[in-house]
């Protein structure tokens, strides 16, 4: 991955919190005053909308406030992330941004309208998952080395389901086809049930997706894990290789963040990211994150707000390259 | 044989404590209320008491939860019947016949085939479901996309051959109904199409907006130019019971909708909503009372009724047996059991008895519950026609705005359906019927969408539709269906059909 120098991020961060601090001291006193709306621009019941809420509950409580989730799916989680860049940044209404609308969306779509750095204050990373790999017990590869030695000899290529065009699972089977000299067959769903369905059916021997929506299947023995892409192997499943131990240099996992609209009062940005960065060090949520193939996050509102610069950086050659057309 | 009883004995103990009991009664009381009123759908009030269920033991949540979605399924029937307002895909076909009979002085009938038909319809699926839910979904693996392309080119089919008056208009309504569904983002390429730069339309037109503007709001607008209909709908409510000849025209159609619904209803890609359709396209053409359709048969509401309802409760079986949602409700309930720690999926029989066959107890349960709760409310239901229209539009007009709202928290919605209200009186004046765009509207993105998934598998190759067992025979019954209409002879007895 990618490492912006610090220097250059708190560079451009500095100004931002020198007017955030000068801005409403008194504010940031009696913040938060009232309920704090948690904007999920995804529909409800999926992997962003569980982390948002095992997130929301706990953090309501070390406010003082509640914080309502309120979903506002639509247009590659864009309309709920555009809401939030236009409220007041009082503190009072927060996203949950994530590697859709502010790494991939504005690569994707042209009419994205909002800067997914200069439009929003970054204050805590709360989750990244790691994509992996599944294939059909009995009809797809057994490992990523048979994958390729499959892949490069058959005359048509494998397909490979994901669960849609210029989703981050896409755009890791792009560059797994760039990698293995031959693009792979990519077969988009619409969400990542459907396209499990048809990896479980045996319409497609492989499948792309984000370890949490895929690591009940994996439990169950109704896909086998090939490899993940984290930098590490995930501690919920040891004995999956990472795509780097299997021969393939991809490192990339999706990822979930607090955010707020710019100009967040410094106060409030460091009172959030303390509550949330001790939420997400409590051993029953470590425990839950790992239980679904998540891993927590650790990163301040700066180095967050770096990851978030480095990420658009890297998957915006990537989505261009991938064939997903852009409006 | 033997295993199942004890097992479903084990369900009813769990499911008949009192506290499930009662939570299983306020989620169908929940469901109604909000079936009722027009567009707030389950989904929308599934996701507003998910935290509400996070304190509940994950039984007692889940049962709450499925509570709301049976109910919402009956409530959702009632303002089809009453008031032209069908809010889901799968009441859209119980306007048809229902507001027909209701208009006749028939509306407590229809209510009463509607909650007799699903409760019949679900307790079968619900034995089907707890007997063979694995095997069962073994058959729903083996569908892939080109057998699904086929099955709803067939829907489409049967859709215009079946149409009511000109079959010209019903194919252009269904072309204009898959044209309104293509609208969005691509699914294969991430292309936007026919969003002029609206981001709100990157997701498609709503199914509720496009559906309670052409339906019950184009009908708000109709009545209001004829000054004989502007006080009440009806002033005599005629029987409330079903008469005898109802009930013997009634029964072979639920049986049938219960066969195909529970049938349909274990597809997760899309088979649950071809249910009622597919229903009311039987029973057009097989019923006794054929001759009646287009004027209130009551065979063209119990059909599908049950059908939905049937569908309802097997489309379970991919949640429990593969731990896969096949709507968004169940994407909810699957985030409910996930934030209760508990994944479901193949070993949720094993690692919770008490869950799995709480719930499959608690369908049962939860369907009687909706029978003693409706049954008795017809009356009260009926009496709504009797409310003068000048208090009765404005308030439909409100709650309908609201529950569009409510399904993306988004006024674009609202805009939405007050332009389709306009387009669909414009509809009606020309005599075109808005059911087959609505059918063309839900089938033609998810036909586009299996077509081309398989002709990415296949490389292009056409062949694969034919190759398939499943996807030959279907297209062998729409080409025969297409023949049937194209016949003249064949014709002309349809309408005479439709003229008697």
């Amino acid at each position: 991955m990618s490492k912006p120098t610090p220097r250059r991020a708190a560079l451009s961060l500095a100004p931002v919190l020198a007017l955030a601090g000068l801005a409403t001291p008194a504010l940031a006193q009696s913040w938060p005053s009232q309920p704090i709306r948690l904007v999920v621009p995804f529909a409800p019941g999926g992997t962003t909308d569980l982390i948002a809420r095992l997130v929301a509950t706990p953090l309501g409580e070390s406010l003082g406030q509640p914080v309502v989730v309120e979903n506002r799916p639509g247009a590659g989680a864009t309309l709920g992330s555009l809401l939030v860049a236009h409220s007041p940044p009082d503190g009072h209404v927060l996203v949950l941004s994530s590697i859709a609308s502010h790494a991939i969306a504005p690569a994707l779509y042209s009419g994205v309208r909002y800067d997914a750095l200069t439009d929003f204050t970054h204050v805590a990373l709360l989750s990244l998952n790691p994509s992996v790999i599944v294939a059909h017990p009995r009809l797809g590869p057994t490992d990523m080395a048979d994958l390729a030695r499959r892949h490069r000899e058959g005359a048509r290529g494998l397909d490979m389901a994901s669960s849609g065009a210029g989703s981050s699972n896409h755009l890791l089977i792009v560059r797994l086809g760039q990698l293995l000299g031959k693009e792979l067959n990519h077969i988009p769903f619409r969400g990542a049930g459907p396209a499990m369905t048809a990896v479980i059916g045996g319409q497609v021997p492989l499948m792309s997706d984000s370890l949490p929506s895929a690591a009940a299947h994996i439990r169950q023995g109704s896909v086998r894990a090939l490899a993940t892409s984290g930098e590490m192997r995930h501690p919920a499943f040891p004995e999956v290789p990472t795509l780097r131990e299997a021969g393939f240099d991809l490192v990339t996992s999706s990822w979930f963040g607090l955010s707020g609209p710019a100009r967040l009062p410094a106060p409030v940005t460091e009172r959030l990211s303390r509550e949330v960065l001790a939420i997400l060090a409590r051993p029953e949520l470590q425990a839950r994150f790992a239980e679904f193939g998540g891993t927590p996050g650790t990163l301040d509102p700066v180095s967050f707000t770096q990851f978030v610069e480095s990420e658009l950086a890297r998957w915006g050659p990537v989505v261009r390259e991938s064939g997903a057309k852009p409006d | 044989m033997e295993l199942l009883i004890d097992n479903l004995a084990h369900g009813f103990s769990v499911a008949l404590s009192l506290k499930n009991l009662s939570f299983a009664l306020l989620g169908a009381l929940i469901g109604t209320a909000i079936g009722v009123l027009p567009g707030i759908g389950p989904v929308a009030t599934i996701s507003l008491l998910l935290p509400i269920t996070f304190g509940q033991e994950a039984t007692t949540a889940i049962i709450m939860l499925a509570g709301i979605y049976y109910g919402a399924q009956y409530g959702g029937s009632t303002t089809a019947i009453l008031l032209n307002l069908p809010g889901e895909v799968s009441s859209v076909v119980t306007t048809l016949e229902g507001y027909k009979m209701a208009r006749n002085g028939r509306a407590g009938a229809a209510l009463a085939t509607a909650a007799l038909g699903s409760f019949f319809a679900g307790s079968v699926a619900t034995i089907l479901v707890a007997a063979s839910g694995p095997l069962l979904t073994q058959i729903a693996l083996s569908f892939g996309p080109a057998d699904y392309f086929s099955l709803m080119l067939l829907g489409l089919v049967i859709a215009c051959v079946l149409a009511q008056g000109s079959i010209l208009k019903a194919i252009g309504m269904v072309v204009v109904g898959v044209a309104l569904g293509l609208v969005g983002t691509d699914v294969q390429t991430g292309q936007q199409r026919f969003t002029f730069g609206i981001p709100e339309l990157s997701d498609g037109l709503g199914f509720a907006a496009i559906a309670m503007g052409m339906f019950g709001i184009a009908e708000i607008i109709l009545n209001l130019e004829r000054p004989e209909a502007r006080e009440v709908l009806k002033t005599e409510v005629g029987k409330l019971w079903l008469t005898k000849d109802e009930f013997k025209r009634a029964t072979p159609s639920v049986l049938r909708g219960t066969l195909l619904g529970s049938a349909l209803g274990i597809l997760p890609g899309g088979g649950a909503s071809l249910a009622a359709f597919g229903a009311y396209m039987m029973e057009r053409k097989m019923s006794r009372g054929r001759h009646m359709f287009g004027q209130g048969a009551i065979e063209g509401v119990a059909g599908p009724e049950a059908a939905n309802n049937a569908a309802a409760q097997t489309s379970f079986i991919p949640l429990l047996t593969l731990g896969i949602p096949s709507n968004a409700v169940m994407a909810l309930m699957v985030g409910a059991l996930i934030i209760q720690g508990i994944q479901p999926g193949p070993r949720m029989v094993e690692a919770q008895p008490d869950l799995f066959w709480g719930l499959i107890a608690s369908m049962w349960i939860g369907n009687v519950m909706l029978l003693v709760i409706n049954l008795p409310m017809i009356g009260m239901w009926v009496k709504l026609l009797q409310v003068p229209y000048k208090y009765l539009y404005p308030a439909i007009l409100v709650f309908c705005s609201i529950g569009v709202y409510s399904i993306n928290n988004n006024v674009f919605d609202v805009y939405t359906t007050i332009l389709f209200a306009v387009f669909g009186y414009m509809c009606s004046k020309l005599k075109m019927e808005p059911a087959p765009l609505l059918i063309g509207f839900v089938l033609g993105p998810m036909m586009e969408e299996h077509l081309r998934r398989a002709m990415l598998l296949s490389r292009g190759d056409w062949i694969v539709f034919l190759e398939r067992p499943i996807s030959a025979t279907m297209l062998g019954i729409a080409a025969f269906a297409l023949a049937l209409m194209l016949l003249p002879n064949m014709r002309k007895s349809k309408d005479a059909a439709m003229a008697g």
